[in-house]
């Protein structure tokens, strides 16, 4: 305000200012959270449903096979793009002897909606209720669809967010199978 | 009104004022529900899907799941608020509304700070130095006319 | 319709060539006037004065010519367009359809500039007379600069009338939340007047800058330009509020949401040069202070923009994102710079004399309100911008949110009340003591009472026991100023700026009191409802009755109809969005003058159960919140009335004696 005063003052704001602008400046569009969770390499969280039509679900009689968990919603786009690719997966790996066992986990969805889905896109494994998001909240899953790769000792070993293919998971799944019987036994 | 009087008028209103601010702030809330309790807690942690907004305000689904999470570890009683904060953050990283208080991002708290004492001991400074500047400003001959000013005045005890 | 099929695909064209005629039209204008204001600085005949109003007028036209296109794209539902693909519907009703338009980035971007050119219109307009004026037409110019900027950002980057893919017979509508509530309509169009409004006053201070006649003319010239802007954010941040109330499904008016804290900067620092500058009129002080302030309002509103709309920060009114954040920076750069180098070069004509005698005195009490509504503007830019601070310097993601700014607000909030106390019974220059003592008596018993009604309410906690007190001392205050003004002018007491002044601070009380007891004291909790079993919470009784369903093309709602207390059923409901797959809560309240009773569906619903989750809050004194928003409404109004005429010979500082007649 006075001049003194503005004098010693004129190249601090101006420094703010400068530096304020240069914030903004390398600010950039925010992207999606990283795929990095709490959970890998540890146990994964015990999770018990029903699945659609008959029978229950608990993770943790899941143990000495190859878990895959497919967090999906039969409206969300992405859902229903790689749902071919699931299919495949699910056949490939039910010709394999110790094939990896694929769950859909529901997400805030109907029964009606997903067998009516199921029955157009094909696809005949099990379907795991998640009627009030437990399964979601206990994988820290927000937004589907998701992956989940959960080893035969159960312990949770890969996280896919987005859209998936076969290639990718048979792939990771291969290798991640023959580091483990290579450093296990 | 004289002047003892308003003053012992006003000391009486400042010391009911204190008490019955003592006896509000201090007298118990009542129960809060476990609702309340899940909202507080909902309100600490950020919604995943929905860009900043807490779970508490928003109505997406993966909010609608943490929320269900949330009522699920308060009414099983074992975890406090916080406990359960943590966990959901373990879970949902970054999730924490409220920054930490220590490294960088302490600055969040101690810049307002900063600047509420920079703002009121700049008002300060700047009164001191009016009033200085207020005093200098009358130089003898200016003090001449108030005194030539005042000598005709008649009455020197009217105040007003 | 034939006229439809004649007409289909001509929008985007139209629109188009108004927004190109638009730039060009702003460009000359600006040039003309800037060419009339350099003949008037030299002393020449000033000729080219008479096309500015012609190319504003022209600009004018065109940015109505764009929105109009706009809509009738949207209300022909010509999906040539891409903006219309992906925000118009067949299925949308007429109303949100028409306000779809600014549902999304581009169409707001069209209203902004139809907000922007009407001003411009407004002060040709009103200056028609004076326009061979140097401050005029600077100031005109100015106007016309910002105006050549965003038609060249709608022109552009942000461009509403790209065409579509082909074939395209149908779109998803806007966003559910966009059609659910006739505020859509006018909370967006107020708000931007109101920040497009203080447009004008910055083009003023700049061209104040210019010229050099930096002394108080031009603030007059604003006076009623920045009264009108800042009276237009207030109801459409107050509107917004009261959407959010009744759409979002939380129960609350205010999240510290980016986009909010957008709309509050400027309003804040708006509301601090409100007060200042009456400082500068009566005694010719503060004017670098009441400069920045201003500048600060302008640039704080594209600063605003450009972190909302270009995806830096995550906001839930954030639209998709656009390569517009480029601009919008650069134009923020330029905007400070400008003004910072404007300010700088006058340096030596703004230095002005005298002192402020007392820190007691109504000026002293301005300059306080001023640190205080600066810190505030602070704290919010600060909480807002900090995770990108923290990005750039660690490449960390943080979130800065309500918790943040409801500890902060609190102690800020309180400390403005306890000003508002004191600062509307304040003479200029100097207080007494014992002035103070009289005039304070009676707004002080008012706080007690307030604090007694409070505590006889079963209120508790320190904060709002405080807000309380201090709501009812500094309405005791405000009213004691009225009251006075009443008795002395009659109905003359309610007008001018002093007397609307009071107006508004009581509905800035009134708002400052709701909040604070909304905040504290709901009670909240879900209820399991079975069909016929009431259950009771917090003193009422909730009986589900049954529930209802409609449909229509766009969409499924389900209610479920709960009474409250055996009485009137209230439907709060769950509304599928067939194109978007999204679910959107419709919250129903039950209002009274104490408190709300607000309740929320919460999914998943199956209506053949019998049973519904619904979620009840009880909410003390909403009602008050709308109220107080009224009232600053109205205070605004009436403050923009000339109010009584002091005669030049009237002392201004000395002590009323009237106050004397009202404490004895």
């Amino acid at each position: 305000m006075r001049p003194r005063l503005s004098r010693r003052l004129s190249p601090v704001v101006g420094l703010v200012l400068v530096a304020f602008f240069v914030v903004l400046a390398v600010s950039k569009p925010r992207e999606e959270a990283d795929v990095a969770s709490p959970l890998i390499g540890n146990p994964a969280p015990s999770v018990r449903s029903t699945l659609v039509g008959e029978g229950d679900f608990d993770l943790s009689r899941r143990k000495g096979s190859w878990v895959v968990l497919n967090f999906f919603n039969s409206t969300c786009v992405p859902c229903r793009n790689e749902h071919p690719e699931l299919v495949a997966f699910a056949d490939e790996q039910a010709g394999l002897g110790d094939g990896a066992e694929l769950f859909s986990v529901i997400n805030d969805d109907t029964d009606e909606a997903v067998s009516a889905f199921f029955a157009e896109k094909g696809g005949d494994w099990d379907k795991v209720r998640d009627p009030d998001g437990t399964i979601a909240v206990a994988f820290g899953v927000a937004k589907v669809p998701e992956t989940w790769v959960i080893d035969p000792s159960g312990f949770v070993r890969m996280r896919v967010v987005g859209e998936v293919t076969n290639s990718f998971l048979s792939g990771r799944i291969d290798s991640m199978r023959a580091m483990m019987s290579g450093s296990g036994s | 009104m004289s002047r003892l009087k308003a003053g012992l008028t006003w000391a009486v209103m400042a010391v009911l004022t204190v008490g019955l601010l003592a006896f509000g702030a201090t007298r118990s809330s009542g129960p809060s529900t476990q609702e309340e309790r899940i909202d507080a807690i909902s309100k600490r942690l950020a919604c995943p899907t929905c860009s900043g907004e807490s779970i508490y305000v928003s109505r997406a689904s993966a909010a609608e799941s943490i929320r269900n999470e949330i009522a699920r570890q308060v009414a099983a009683g074992q975890r406090g608020d916080n406990e359960i904060v943590a966990f959901i953050e373990s879970r949902f990283p970054g999730s924490l509304l409220l920054p930490p208080t220590e490294g960088v991002d302490s600055l969040v708290w101690v810049l307002p700070v900063v600047a509420l004492v920079c703002g009121f001991g700049g008002l300060v400074v700047v009164f001191r130095r009016w009033q200085r500047e207020g005093r200098a400003r009358a130089n003898p001959d200016d003090a001449d006319i108030v005194a030539a000013a005042l000598r005709e005045h008649d009455d020197p005890t009217d105040g007003l | 319709m034939p006229a439809v099929v004649w007409a289909s695909g001509i929008a985007g064209p139209v629109g188009r060539g108004a927004l190109l005629v638009g730039v060009v039209a702003a460009a000359f204008g600006a040039l003309a006037a800037i060419t009339a204001a350099r003949e008037s600085s030299r002393g020449e005949a000033v000729r080219t004065s008479r096309l500015v109003p012609r190319f504003v007028g022209l600009a004018f036209l065109a940015s109505f010519g764009a929105i109009v296109a706009m809509e009738w794209a949207m209300v022909t539902r010509d999906f040539s367009l891409q903006y219309v693909q992906d925000h118009g519907s067949r299925s949308t009703p007429a109303l949100y359809n028409f306000t779809a338009v600014w549902s999304a980035l581009e169409g707001s971007i069209l209203l902004w500039i139809f907000a922007l050119a009407l001003s411009a219109a407004l002060v040709a307009w009103r200056y028609r007379r004076r326009l061979d004026d140097e401050l005029i037409s600077w100031a005109i110019a100015v106007i016309c600069i910002v105006l050549v900027f965003f038609f060249v950002l709608s022109f552009g980057p942000a461009n509403p009338f790209a065409a579509g893919a082909p074939g395209v017979n149908d779109g998803p509508g806007p966003n559910p939340l966009l059609q659910n509530h006739i505020l859509v309509l006018f909370h967006p169009p107020i708000l931007y007047l109101g920040y497009v409004g203080f447009t004008v006053p910055f083009a003023f201070a700049i061209a104040a800058l210019v010229t050099g006649r930096v002394g108080e003319g031009w603030l007059i010239e604003t006076r009623r330009w920045t009264l009108f802007a800042w009276g237009f954010l207030t109801v459409g941040i107050i509107l917004g509020g009261w959407w959010s109330y009744e759409v979002l499904g939380w129960s609350g008016v205010w999240a510290w949401d980016p986009v909010e804290n957008a709309s509050l900067l400027p309003w804040l620092t708006g509301t601090a040069y409100i007060h200042s500058v009456l400082v500068q009129e009566r005694r010719g002080m503060l004017r670098v202070w009441n400069l920045s302030l201003l500048l600060s309002t302008f640039s704080l509103t594209i600063l605003g923009t450009f972190l909302t709309r270009s995806g830096v920060l995550n906001s839930v009114h954030a639209f998709s994102e656009s390569d517009i954040g480029t601009y919008l920076l650069v134009f923020f750069g330029l905007v400070v710079l400008v003004s910072l180098v404007l300010i700088g070069w006058r340096g030596d004509q703004l230095r002005s004399p005298g002192s402020i005698d007392s820190p007691v005195s109504r000026e002293g009490a301005f300059l306080a309100n001023n640190v205080l509504f600066t810190v505030f503007a602070f704290v919010v830019l600060l909480g807002t911008v900090f995770p990108l601070i923290i990005e750039a310097l660690q490449d960390r993601q943080i979130s800065v949110a309500e918790p943040f700014f409801d500890r902060l607000s609190a102690p800020i909030g309180i400390a403005m009340l306890a000003l508002m106390c004191i600062a509307p019974v304040l003479p200029w220059r100097k207080a007494s003591t014992e002035l103070l003592r009289d005039r304070l008596f009676w707004p002080a018993w008012c706080g007690i009472a307030a604090l007694v009604v409070g505590l006889l309410a079963g209120a508790h906690g320190l904060a709002s026991l405080l807000a309380f007190t201090l709501g009812g001392f500094s309405g005791g205050a405000a009213l004691r100023q009225v009251v006075l003004a009443t008795r002395r002018q009659g109905w003359r007491g309610f007008v001018g700026r002093a007397n609307g002044g009071m107006i508004v601070h009581l509905g800035v009380i009134l708002i400052a009191v709701a909040l604070s007891a909304s905040n504290a004291y709901t009670r909240s909790q879900e209820l399991r409802l079975s069909e016929g079993v009431p259950a009771s919470f917090a003193g009422h009784t909730f009986e589900l009755v049954g529930f209802s369903e409609e449909k229509d093309d766009r969409s499924t709602a389900i209610k479920a109809l709960v009474s409250i207390d055996g009485g009137q059923a209230y439907a709060p409901a769950i509304t599928k969005f067939l194109n978007m797959g999204m679910n959107v809560g419709t919250p129903s309240v039950k209002t009274t003058w104490r408190y709300d009773i607000y309740l929320t569906l919460e999914p998943p619903v199956k209506k053949d159960s019998g049973e519904a989750r619904v979620k009840v809050f009880v909410k003390p004194l909403i009602m008050w919140l709308w109220i107080g928003g009224g009232l600053m409404a109205l205070g605004t109004v009436l403050a923009a009335f000339p109010g009584r005429r002091r005669r030049p010979t009237d002392p201004t500082s000395a002590p009323v004696p009237a106050h004397e007649r009202v404490t004895t």
